[in-house]
């Protein structure tokens, strides 16, 4: 699975730390999803999209062989 | 996503001192035959017990106890990503603990065999500590690194 945290961050002009603060996870935690070492549960996912309003498909998207 | 299995965090610290001291009480029991004089068990005629002195059951009860606050202590931020962390290194260490019992099998015979039992009772939790804290620590050089 692919992601746009990074992006997404970068709009809302945010650090890791401060959208783990946000969502209520560890900072590792968004560093291991944004390198795509970790896929969220939906509960975060949600969460997630809310912080950036935004879909959640607009941040999450399936790749070839998921 | 709540792992309600785990216990506030202070239990670490707890547990690393109750670990220690019963771990090093039990070591003296094992190889130096050390016993506390007088803690036993009051009805000697009990064939249920073969020594019926307590110090070695007293320093096998701590060391569980022990390892068990370590191995079940949260950490300070724990989140659902912690969690899968956590399963999966309790997934290694029942994958070694079984793998070393595997070998001995073939390896010892008779008593030799039971005195390394003992030993590997603790493999589990053990091998659970070392693989998750070296996760952490794994974790928090990857993020660092990131940082930079």
């Amino acid at each position: 699975m692919k992601n746009n945290l990074r992006v997404q961050r970068a709009i809302l002009n945010i650090t890791q730390a401060e959208l783990a603060e946000k969502i209520q996870v560890s900072r590792q935690t968004i560093n291991t999803i944004e390198s795509g070492k970790y896929v969220p549960s939906t509960v975060l996912a949600l969460k997630m999209a809310k912080v950036f309003a935004v879909p959640v498909d607009e941040i999450f998207s399936l790749e070839e062989g998921d | 996503m709540k792992n309600t299995l785990l216990i506030p965090s202070h239990y670490k610290v707890i547990g690393w001192i109750i670990s220690i001291l019963s771990g090093c009480l039990g070591l003296a029991t094992l190889y130096l035959d050390f016993k506390i004089p007088g803690f036993s068990f009051p009805f000697k005629n009990s064939s249920l017990f073969a020594d019926y002195n307590l110090t070695n059951e007293f320093a096998l009860a701590g060391l569980i106890i022990g390892v068990m606050m370590i191995s079940f202590a949260k950490e300070k931020m724990e989140d659902e990503y912690l969690t899968m962390v956590r399963l999966k290194c309790w997934q290694w260490s029942v994958l070694i603990s079984f793998g070393v019992l595997f070998i001995l099998n073939f390896v010892f015979y008779g008593t030799d065999f039971f005195a390394f039992l003992i030993h590997n009772m603790f493999t589990l939790p053990i091998v659970f500590i070392a693989k998750f804290n070296y996760s952490l620590f794994l974790l928090r050089r990857e993020r660092e690194n990131d940082e930079k």
